[in-house]
């Protein structure tokens, strides 16, 4: 085990598996000699070389086609957006064409596309979006993301092993503000398992990403029997886990920093109330950021994401219901 | 109510409070209908223009009918009130009884919110049903802890690990008790915690006087195009004149302060800048004769503004005392509604609290305000042939002004006309 931040954990992670797998490389805008714009690729070029880790043009299409392409011939290319926001330019390649190979040829496409998403630090509307619940519509893609450091290398590890093609969510306000110890060498976290990251018989909080380590210092600060479910992956998402846990407290609250409308949140709720209705003792609700684009003003932008305060209200709310 | 008129039947209506004011809001009624009321009693309270004015009977009677409820705003001379003049005093009125509100009938528990009060005891979420219905508890006899004391998983958590739902619900005896306490007993911590949902805020509804002042103002930025100019005023020679006034000033009762030099320069000055002495309607610009002079009064209760009526034909020591009587009158609640109606220009003084910049809010219909800040020692350099630096009493003169009724030149010229006057005073 060795202490590592989130960011340095996917690097890890990335590293393993390069090392390990000669069909695992990497490509993306900026990630060889510049080492990747939040730097998860720094030093890669030097150790993998410039055929393992390629510049690519500002083309996102192009740089999921190319990996569509490589997949198919049995590499196992992990793509970097530069910002999950940006993956809209490659959308159809990644939906249309990775998402439905396997349906309609029975072709494997065992890629990884890292996103680096979510907000918080006045990035404005195009650099700070959570775009999870697009690929959460779109089968035949597997969605993740990470909350720990430990989980950003073991999912990535997992991911790559994969023979789907992994959304990879990878929150920016976590890189350098996360921190924990890391299994070195090989460590992978199966996709599909989510984690009880805080025990509690009073009020189940399901979360991802982001939102975790809110709820959790939320459920701290308030010193409450509350429950925190870190969901992991989204796409399978953890049903069998969501349903314990509310079968167990009988309040739901999902969070996410992602738009409210047709998101995890919205989902979780949908399962809930299909599967453990007659377990309920309050609504089900959601904390989410509205559906409106990332502001860039700070004060704005923190209007319009989560906040620490919400989330303390929004589980003080529940418990005393 | 149908008691219908009577020949005994005496109106209450809105009176005339000053020439000036032609509605008035209802702020409470201090009678209810059936109460005796003696000729010239209280009976409500009215608020114009942020002054209060208490409303007498104009006749002793026992109240009928209460017309105008409060907050509603009527015209002067609208009925308020009946009162049955011929009815006498300990007799009871045939129509006299209290009149409970119905309470308020929930047909649907809608999804709680914080602080929702309504009672909720009825209301039994799906995991609630299930548990009684398998530890065939009887509900009925359960106090919830929840949100309008809804009964909560964690009460029948708490009864069923007491053993207490074992015993089995008796029928109704003789002595069958209102209702079983549960025997769950919210530990302090928790209970503070629920508690704490409803008193992190407080919350009490805004005073007129506030809720009057919230209107001005936001309307004020509505309409004016709001800008501020700020010069900053040498006032050494104010500050030794008014050293040599102000003991025998004292003495004639006047209070002299920098407020009175600086209304005295620009009461002067609006006479040689009439732009500034305007208010806007519609499209046209109002220009104003007269100076009447709005001083801005802080009270506990909010900010209020008496006006200088005429303030052009009066000295610095009848400025200084129109200003110290005005403001006794505002601190002791004695305005009447004339008191505050018809100003053309007004001057505000936040400065006595320390504050040396602001960007104050025009008083609509006018067309500018004049922010008098804290008098505060500074080096300064003298702008003659010696260039010397000196410790001078500084002060910050800050207008806002419409834009609409003028420019920034104008503005800035009227301003410069007031800090000469003050810099070079002479008597």
């Amino acid at each position: 085990m060795s202490e590592m931040t989130y960011l340095q954990a996917i690097s890890d992670g990335l590293r393993e598996e390069m090392r390990r797998d000669e069909a695992v490389f990497c490509l993306g805008e900026d990630i060889g000699a510049f080492g990747g714009a939040f730097k998860v690729t720094d030093g890669f070029i030097e150790e993998f070389g410039a055929d393992r880790v390629l510049d690519t043009p500002l083309a996102e299409n192009m740089i999921v086609g190319a990996s569509i392409g490589a997949a198919i011939e049995g590499m196992k290319p992990v793509a970097e957006m530069q910002f999950a926001d940006f993956i809209a330019c490659g959308f159809d390649q990644l939906v249309n064409v990775a998402g439905k190979l396997h349906y309609r040829q029975g072709v494997s496409v065992p890629m990884v596309v890292r996103l680096p998403s979510g907000g918080g630090f006045s990035g404005g509307p195009f650099h700070s979006q959570n775009p999870e619940a697009w690929f959460m519509q779109s089968p035949g893609l597997k969605v993740v993301a990470p909350a720990t450091a430990e989980d950003a290398k073991g999912l990535l590890v997992s991911a790559i092993r994969d023979p789907n093609p992994v959304c990879y969510l990878e929150h920016k306000g976590l890189y350098r503000h996360v921190k924990g110890e890391v299994p070195e060498g090989d460590h992978a976290v199966p996709l599909g398992d989510a984690r009880v990251a805080r025990e509690g018989g009073e009020l189940s909080v399901i979360a991802y990403g982001s939102s975790v380590p809110l709820a959790l210092q939320a459920a701290d600060e308030l010193d409450e029997d509350i429950e925190v479910i870190d969901l992991r992956t989204l796409n399978p998402l953890d049903e069998d886990a969501i349903l314990a846990s509310v079968e167990k407290t009988g309040k739901v609250l999902i969070a996410h920093e992602a738009t409210r409308s047709c998101g995890v949140g919205a989902e979780v709720a949908s399962l809930v109330s299909e599967r453990a209705f007659e377990s309920l003792d309050a609504p089900i609700r959601r904390l989410t950021a509205p559906d409106v684009p990332i502001p860039f003003s700070p004060p704005l932008e923190q209007a319009v994401l989560p906040q620490l305060d919400d989330m303390k209200e929004a589980c003080r709310e529940l418990i005393a219901y | 109510m149908s008691s219908s008129p009577t020949e005994t039947t005496v109106e209450i209506v809105m009176p005339q409070m000053g020439v000036s004011v032609a509605e008035g809001t209802i702020v409470e009624w201090s009678k209810r209908p059936g109460d005796w009321v003696e000729r010239d009693e209280t009976v409500c309270l009215v608020t114009t223009d942020k002054v209060d004015v208490e409303i007498p009977s104009p006749a002793a009677g026992r109240l009928a009918k209460i017309l105008v409820e409060p907050g509603d705003t009527v015209d002067v001379g609208t009925p308020l009130a009946e009162l049955d003049a011929g009815a006498r005093p300990g007799e009871a009125h045939p129509e006299e009884h209290q009149e409970e509100p119905p309470p308020e009938q929930q047909a649907a528990p809608s999804p709680a919110s914080p602080g929702d009060e309504t009672d909720r005891s009825g209301f039994y979420s799906p995991i609630v049903r299930r548990m009684a219905d398998e530890h065939d508890i009887d509900l009925e006899q359960i106090d919830g802890t929840g949100i309008g004391g809804r009964i909560r998983k964690r009460d029948l958590v708490a009864l069923i690990e007491s053993g207490a739902e074992q015993q089995p619900a008796e029928p109704p005896q003789e002595e069958r008790p209102l209702h079983i306490e549960s025997p769950y007993q919210p530990d302090e911590p928790a209970d503070a915690q629920a508690d704490g949902i409803l008193s992190d805020e407080r919350r009490e509804p805004m005073t007129p006087m506030r809720r009057r002042i919230a209107e001005h103002m936001l309307e004020s930025r509505r309409t004016s195009a709001h800008c501020t100019t700020i010069v900053e005023v040498d006032l050494h020679r104010v500050v030794a004149e008014r050293r040599e006034l102000k003991d025998q000033m004292k003495r004639r009762g006047v209070p002299l302060t920098y407020l009175a030099f600086v209304a005295s320069a620009v009461v002067a000055e609006l006479g040689r800048h009439p732009i500034l002495n305007a208010s806007i309607d519609g499209d046209e610009l109002v220009h104003h004769d007269d100076v009447n002079l709005g001083i801005a009064v802080a009270l506990d209760s909010g900010l209020i503004v008496p006006v200088i009526r005429r303030a052009q034909r009066l000295s610095l020591e009848g400025l200084a005392s129109e200003i110290g009587r005005l403001a006794q009158r505002a601190r002791a609640g004695e305005l009447e509604p004339d008191d505050v109606a018809g100003g053309t220009f007004t001057i505000t003084n936040p400065g006595q609290f320390g504050a040396i910049l602001a960007t104050p809010i025009i008083n609509q219909p006018q067309v500018a305000i004049l922010d008098l800040e804290a008098v505060v020692k500074r080096p300064v350099v003298i702008d003659d042939e010696s260039e010397a630096i000196a410790v001078r009493p500084m002060t910050n003169l800050c207008m806002s002004w419409d834009h609409r009724a003028l420019d920034g030149a104008e503005a800035a010229r009227f301003l410069s006309d007031v800090r000469a006057r003050l810099e070079g005073w002479q008597r």
